[in-house]
């Protein structure tokens, strides 16, 4: 019954692996990738992508764009989990909570659209800064703006739907331990530092570790639709670049290559944030 | 739990609706863009509400015939996608879990190492090139499975008790009896999930149709929307659909900015997703759920 989805997959998704030696090779379409006449090339690939003048960019803007991410956008979720917990109207938690699913639910191309129009010169943002009296132009060329934006626009995107989980996990904490906390005498703020954050530590330990573990992955299609020539400087990041440099440029073997490294890297860190994790709060994925 | 109304209640509550604002405020402002007086919108008075009522916009991309066609593309690749989506998850969760059918282990562990091991985009581009799907609505379709719902379903499954299906089996029905009669019919929760997370997924997707088609005329719906408000190549101003235009009528559309033209066509095409994803919030919270759970 399986056979023909797991061939599929052997096609799809094992194939390309496959595929992966052309890192290793001077690939040119239409050289084969095994046999006596590939091209191959040892090591070349990686050593130009590290030596390369983008290289340390790329790294560098991943790793911020990525720690900007976390510190801002990693506890907005808990905080307005925790905050629409408190509220006792059923029907007004509810509009919230849908409400704040609503940018879950529009494409990111709309989202990215929308705050393009923006930050344009003509936009809403200079606009509404031309009330305060003052004067902001060329928002979308400012390379030193592009982290915040591209922060700024995941969080918003992102916030409502993460902040299910933790809600869920909040409301399956037992009633009692609240009457009973009341009954002793702690007020709302002590019930919730005492009952609710613990009971919620495994959760958030866990998304922490996902989000190390993802500290290289960044959200490249955001970026792609967000990003133009001028903030490359604190855009370009291992997927765009693989896409720009490896398959729009044509430059298969380096573009495999450069993405390759930094999935190895990735997933050392995956394996690292979890087995230092194990050791200092004794909990792990595996 | 009595209702006081504390000072720190109602800050919270003021917060939460600050955060409620703060998500809607930006759609709401292109909503009431896309519906004023285009002078005013030149002028950009407008943040709260509309000034003047003005629907040519609409009317204008209505007649976009690029967009209908995208759309209606979209609407094959997440019909198509969805069903295989689900076809491909059942067929593979079923088996894994029946406990007597050998090979379970080693399939586990091939389906596992796609979830962290792949070849990229380059490899992947050579690999439709090779089989010609490059270009086609084939290379939208295909790929077709996700391990990640295989997981979930196989989970739901797994709490399935096996003494339906052993009593099926001694009324001698085979597998796939069993899977159809008794299995898809208890996993509606389950293929509901999976089904909405398909939908939502591939009806906002774009970067592979960005890859894989060159050819316009088959882009999905997002993919044309990136080329008209990213890429900036489709200017709005140049559909011309009205022959019988007054002189009147003339002047106004000329002063239709591509801005409001754009601002019309993202609500246009967000608001039916906007209208019917409160209706399915059941679900997609269980889907959170569920995947949650996967061990």
């Amino acid at each position: 019954m399986m056979m023909p989805v797991l061939v599929i997959i052997f096609i799809f998704s094992y194939i390309p692996l496959f595929g992966l030696v052309i890192a290793f090779q001077n690939y040119v379409p239409g050289s084969d990738f095994f046999g006596p006449a590939a091209h191959w090339a040892g090591l070349k690939n990686f050593t130009a992508f590290i030596n390369s003048y983008y290289f340390g960019r790329i790294m560098k803007n991943t790793i911020v764009l990525s720690l900007m991410g976390l510190a801002m956008g990693f506890w907005v979720p808990i905080v307005f989990a925790l905050l629409v917990n408190e509220l006792w109207n059923a029907r007004f938690k509810k509009i919230i909570q849908t409400v704040s699913y609503l940018p879950y639910f529009v494409s990111m191309v709309v989202v990215a659209g929308m705050i393009l129009t923006f930050i344009a010169n003509d936009g809403l943002v200079p606009k509404m800064a031309a009330l305060f009296g003052w004067r902001i132009t060329s928002l979308n060329t400012n390379a030193r703006l592009f982290p915040w934006l591209y922060t700024f626009t995941n969080v918003w995107k992102s916030f409502g739907w993460g902040s299910i989980l933790y809600l869920s996990t909040i409301s399956s904490i037992d009633q009692q331990l609240y009457e009973v906390a009341y009954i002793d005498g702690a007020d709302r703020w002590r019930q919730v530092v005492h009952i609710t954050i613990p009971h919620m530590v495994p959760l958030i330990a866990i998304q922490l570790i996902f989000a190390v573990g993802a500290l290289m992955n960044s959200n490249s299609e955001l970026i792609l639709l967000m990003y133009n020539p001028s903030v490359y400087s604190t855009a370009d990041v291992i997927g765009t670049y693989t896409y720009r440099e490896g398959l729009i440029g044509g430059r298969f073997s380096y573009g495999t290559a450069s993405n390759m490294l930094m999935s190895v890297m990735s997933f050392i860190l995956v394996f690292a944030a979890n087995g230092i994790s194990r050791r200092v709060a004794d909990f792990s994925l595996w | 739990m009595r209702k006081k109304a504390s000072l720190s209640r109602i800050v919270i509550a003021i917060v939460c609706s600050l955060a409620a604002i703060a998500t809607v405020y930006p759609m709401y402002y292109v909503l009431i863009m896309s519906i004023s007086d285009p002078m005013e919108v030149v002028k950009g008075n407008i943040f709260f509400w509309p000034r003047g009522l003005y629907l040519g916009s609409y009317r204008v991309i209505m007649s976009d015939i690029q967009m209908w066609r995208s759309a209606g593309y979209s609407v094959f690749y997440v019909a198509s996608g969805t069903l295989l989506m689900l076809l491909t998850s059942v067929l593979l969760a079923y088996p894994l879990t029946c406990p007597h059918l050998y090979g379970r282990k080693p399939v586990s562990v091939y389906l596992v190492i796609t979830m962290y091991f792949s070849g990229g985009i380059i490899p992947s581009f050579l690999l439709y090139n090779a089989l010609g799907i490059y270009n086609t609505i084939w290379a939208m379709i295909l790929p077709g499975y996700s391990i990640w719902f295989v997981m979930l379903v196989r989970t739901y499954f797994a709490t399935i008790p096996r003494e339906l299906s052993e009593a099926a089996f001694m009324d001698g029905a085979n597998n796939y009896r069993t899977l159809w009669k008794i299995y898809l019919p208890l996993a509606k929760p389950v293929l509901a999930v999976v089904a909405i997370y398909s939908i939502v997924g591939i009806w906002n997707s774009w970067f592979g149709a960005l890859i894989y088609l060159a050819d316009k005329s088959i882009h999905p719906l997002q993919l044309y929307l990136q080329r008209v408000l990213i890429a900036q190549s489709v200017d709005l101003t140049k559909i011309d659909q009205y022959t019988d235009r007054t002189v009147m009528e003339e002047l106004v559309r000329k002063t239709l900015t591509a801005r409001q033209l754009k601002y019309a066509m993202i609500i246009f095409v967000s608001a039916p997703i906007i209208m019917v994803y409160p209706m399915f919030q059941k679900h997609f919270i269980k889907g959170v759920m569920l995947g949650s759970l996967k061990g």
